[in-house]
């Protein structure tokens, strides 16, 4: 199961301290 | 994307432990800032946040793996990063050939040896590679120049 981060700030503080890109998926619950 | 891609355990396994996923309302002022139109709209940026390969519309599992390596990829190319580029185009296109990723991805993989080595053999043979392989794909006629080198 994919665990989505939901903000901007933290995925890229995560992204820089694990070396990883960041996948973003925009989203409409329709 | 959330009915059926994102729930696949192969995808699930292969986000968790190579990206930072992030999951944002097209309502949502980022969705402004990136200026998405339409939804599912899928975003590779580095760490910085810099936007480095885009794609709107679904995606089925076995088309969205090797659409996210390009995209981890293009991040390593657009970084100079060619030898970690070159790892991740190359895994595209070993695991699947047949993506609509992997012109593309034969492309940049030659370019990135090019730079790399400054031979522009990498280049002619992405080219007779992509002629054989993928003769109607726009990489094709984007590479068409390299068969003369």
């Amino acid at each position: 199961m994919i665990s989505w981060e939901s903000e901007m700030t933290k995925a890229l503080e995560r992204g820089e301290r694990e070396k990883k890109p960041i996948l973003l998926d925009f989203f409409n619950p329709g | 994307m959330g009915a059926v891609t994102y729930p696949d355990k192969k995808v699930a396994e292969f986000v968790m432990q190579g990206m930072v996923p992030l999951q944002v309302l097209a309502d949502k002022p980022l969705a402004e800032e990136f200026k998405v139109k339409w939804t599912p709209t899928i975003v590779v940026l580095d760490c910085s946040g810099k936007e480095h390969h885009r794609t709107v519309g679904f995606f089925p599992p076995e088309e969205f793996i090797p659409n996210l390596l390009l995209g981890m990829g293009k991040v390593r190319f657009d970084a100079d990063q060619f030898g970690d580029a070159i790892q991740h185009f190359d895994k595209l296109l070993a695991e699947y050939p047949q993506s609509g990723a992997a012109p593309e991805a034969i492309y940049l993989a030659g370019v990135s040896r090019y730079k790399s080595t400054h031979d522009a053999k990498p280049l002619k043979e992405a080219y007779e590679k992509l002629k054989a392989g993928y003769p109607q794909s726009e990489w094709t006629m984007r590479a068409q120049p390299y068969s003369l080198l």
